[in-house]
């Protein structure tokens, strides 16, 4: 199954150094187990952070050089659809969830999606090729530990959940065989558009979380029958929907 | 120096009144009623009335009234709120809150919530209240539009004041169709749905076949702005509360004050639609034991005070919950480290903790800061957990473990 992972242009959040995300790590392991050689596309002025990903298990690394600050998705879409038109169409698209050091929407597998009319599918942690050829069975993380187990028809876009398994270790030797191929990417110069007013960041607090029975209110008992008391903590927990036992 | 310096000449000035057909008269007693500052005063009558904590019971009559600024817990503070406000809302019958409704409302908030198993999660009032914000930012009049995929509970009293139903949604793709055509229908002034799982995914779907920007991961709302932080959080943006926002966890505050009515929409005859692209979908739920303690949202977790382990394990599994355990415990080998709650172990997400002879250590509490309902069973009335918890019980572990154990079996858990 021919996969390729997209890669970000991911800074750093101290330095601001180009680096590869850890998400697209993962997402390269993930791509690793379906296929023998998983390919890299990044769209971005050079390969100076991305290339990190041929030692974490990329064969090959697409660059398509577009200017710094230049909107990646016509490239992206651009390159894809001459892919799947191709002799050797990618069954799969593998991306992280948003970008890192940029406007980080998270919207760009959406709009690669529509712009390719591809099915997408969110916060993937294992994948299998399915039963039927031409399709795979993705495992969505979903709150609670829980997981959705969804068979989807290939060609399709799945991007990486951070709870699937670690990124395979780094090894430099393997960067260095890792073939980059660079193309030129067709002039469109749409800047992405940051919103005037953009300022340094202010961290602001959260709500904060608490309850309690401080000032010894109705919640305190003091020495209840065992019985009472078990019976105290279930409802509790069903009252505030936490666990409800023995009804489902 | 930045002192304004006195000008007694001025002040003579201000203070001599001239009426007509007599000598000017000097009023040194005259005060000039400052502008009002449009903020409203305290009324500590109606301040007083809400900290009434009870009466004694024995003894005679005395009204006992708790003063201490201590955080309130969410039923306090209602009440405290209805207390404070619902006293100039018109009463439709004594006793009974007043209901809000809003029956031709100038433009409609969607508010996309996912209660999980018909209930409102914390995360989701915190959706309608910020919602509800917007819906009363300026001149107010708009509508909170709570859209729901099945029955929900307690949408009015979240800040509610119309449910759309979605039902029958397998996939994200169908949901955010779905609430595509409702968007189209309804022409809502904003949509807010919550940074997380299922709704950050439609979000997106929607973003992306609407066509419009999305202003993701929403960190600080008003009525005026809404900010994000951009660059790995170096930098941020602020614009006016745009069309389609996804709002972060503990970012808005759910409504509290007076309810909204949750009056259900009928919607046009929703098309049955599929996604060609998905052969089948299966729910696997979680497993709470294999859970990491920071994962779950349901921690039960054993101290000192506990000497029956084989009981607690029994307990955490029956209770469909994460064992987690004090340091004593970790450090005698009775757990292990990966389920040491607190500052050197895990610091939990979780809603809920119940903690079984535990003392509550600073370091032990700081691990918990982040829950929302805390039980405790330990047999000192003193112990710092006993004095966070939100149900407390001074009881012996080793008593009360078996009989939720046969408590549990008896409702056939
Ligand atoms: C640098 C540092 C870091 C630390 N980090 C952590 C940390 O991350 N996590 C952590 O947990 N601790 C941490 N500690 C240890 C912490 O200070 C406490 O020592 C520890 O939390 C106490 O654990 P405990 O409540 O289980 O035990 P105890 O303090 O011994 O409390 C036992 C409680 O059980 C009650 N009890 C006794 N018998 C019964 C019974 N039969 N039924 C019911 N209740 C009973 C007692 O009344 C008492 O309240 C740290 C300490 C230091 C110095």
């Amino acid at each position: 199954m021919k996969t390729i992972v997209l890669l970000s242009d991911a800074r750093n959040p101290v330095s601001g150094r180009a680096q590869l995300s850890r998400l697209e790590a993962q997402a390269i392991g993930l791509a690793a187990d379906l296929d023998e050689t998983p390919q890299g596309l990044h769209v971005g002025p050079g390969e100076e952070g991305v290339a990190a990903g041929l030692g974490h298990g990329l064969r090959g690394l697409d660059v398509v050089e577009a200017p710094e600050g230049e909107d990646p998705l016509p490239a992206l879409a651009a390159f894809l659809k001459d892919a799947l038109s191709g002799d050797a169409p990618p069954a799969l698209v593998l991306c992280g969830r948003r970008g890192e050091g940029g406007l980080e929407t998270g919207l760009v597998p959406y709009l690669l999606a529509e712009a390719l009319g591809l099915p997408i599918l969110a916060d993937a942690v294992a994948m299998r090729p399915g039963e039927a050829p031409g399709t795979l069975v993705v495992d969505q993380a979903m709150a609670k530990g829980a997981r959705r187990r969804i068979t989807a028809r290939l060609p399709a876009i799945v991007t990486v959940h951070p709870l699937s398994s670690p990124p395979q270790p780094f090894a430099f030797g393997r960067m260095r065989r890792g073939d980059i191929r660079r193309h030129a990417a067709a002039v469109c110069e749409v800047p992405v558009d940051v919103g005037a007013g953009e300022r340094p960041h202010r961290a602001r607090p959260k709500l904060m979380r608490t309850a309690g029975t401080a000032s010894g209110g109705a919640n305190l008992h003091v020495g209840p029958e065992p019985e009472e008391a078990a019976r105290l903590i279930l409802a509790y927990l069903e009252e505030n929907g936490i666990r409800g036992y023995g009804r489902g | 120096m930045s002192r304004l310096r006195k000008d007694p000449r001025a002040e003579r000035a201000t203070k001599t009144v001239a009426e007509a057909g007599r000598r000017p008269r000097l009023d040194l007693g005259r005060r000039e009623a400052s502008p009002a500052s449009g903020r409203p005063r305290r009324d500590p009558w109606r301040e007083w009335a809400a900290s009434l904590a009870g009466e004694t019971v024995t003894g005679p009559e005395r009204k006992r009234y708790d003063r201490s600024q201590r955080q309130m817990n969410r039923a306090d503070a209602a009440r405290f709120a209805k207390e404070r406000q619902s006293l100039d809302a018109t009463d439709i019958s004594p006793g009974q809150p007043a209901l809000r409704v809003v029956e031709a409302p100038a433009f409609a908030v969607f508010a996309v919530v996912e209660a999980a198993g018909g209930r409102l999660s914390r995360f989701d009032r915190q959706v309608l209240g910020a919602a509800r914000l917007l819906a009363d930012a300026g001149d107010g009049g708009g509508a909170v539009v709570a859209i729901v995929p099945e029955s929900v509970e307690a949408l009015g009293e979240a800040g509610a004041d119309r449910v759309l139903a979605l039902p029958g949604a397998a996939t994200p793709a169908i949901r955010a169709s779905m609430l595509r055509s409702a968007v189209e229908e309804h022409g809502p002034r904003h949509v807010i749905l919550a940074e997380e799982g299922d709704s950050a995914d439609i979000a997106r779907r929607l973003a992306a076949c609407l066509g419009e920007p999305l202003f993701a991961d929403v960190e600080h709302l008003t009525a005026r702005q809404a900010v994000r932080a951009i660059r790995g959080g170096r930098a941020e943006i602020g614009l006016a509360p745009p069309r389609l926002m996804t709002i972060g966890e503990d970012r808005a505050k759910p409504h509290e004050a007076v309810p909204c009515e949750a009056r259900p929409l009928e919607d046009a005859a929703a098309a049955r639609l599929d996604d060609p692209a998905i052969l089948s979908v299966e729910i696997i739920p979680g497993d709470p034991a294999k859970l990491a303690l920071s994962e779950t949202d349901f921690v039960v977790s054993a101290g000192n005070g506990v000497n029956d382990f084989a009981a607690f394990r029994d307990l955490a599994a029956v209770m469909k919950a994460t064992p987690g355990a004090s340091r004593v415990v970790c450090d005698a080998g009775l757990m292990p480290r990966q389920a040491q709650v607190g500052a050197s172990g895990t610091v939990l997400a979780a809603d809920c903790y119940l903690a079984l002879g535990i003392s509550g250590a600073p370091q032990h509490l700081q691990g918990i800061a982040g829950c929302e309902h805390v039980i405790a069973v330990n047999t000192d009335l003193h112990a710092a957990m006993i004095e966070r918890a939100g149900l407390a019980i001074v009881q012996d572990a080793q008593l009360v473990m078996p009989a939720l154990l046969k408590l549990l079996q008896e409702r056939g858990a």
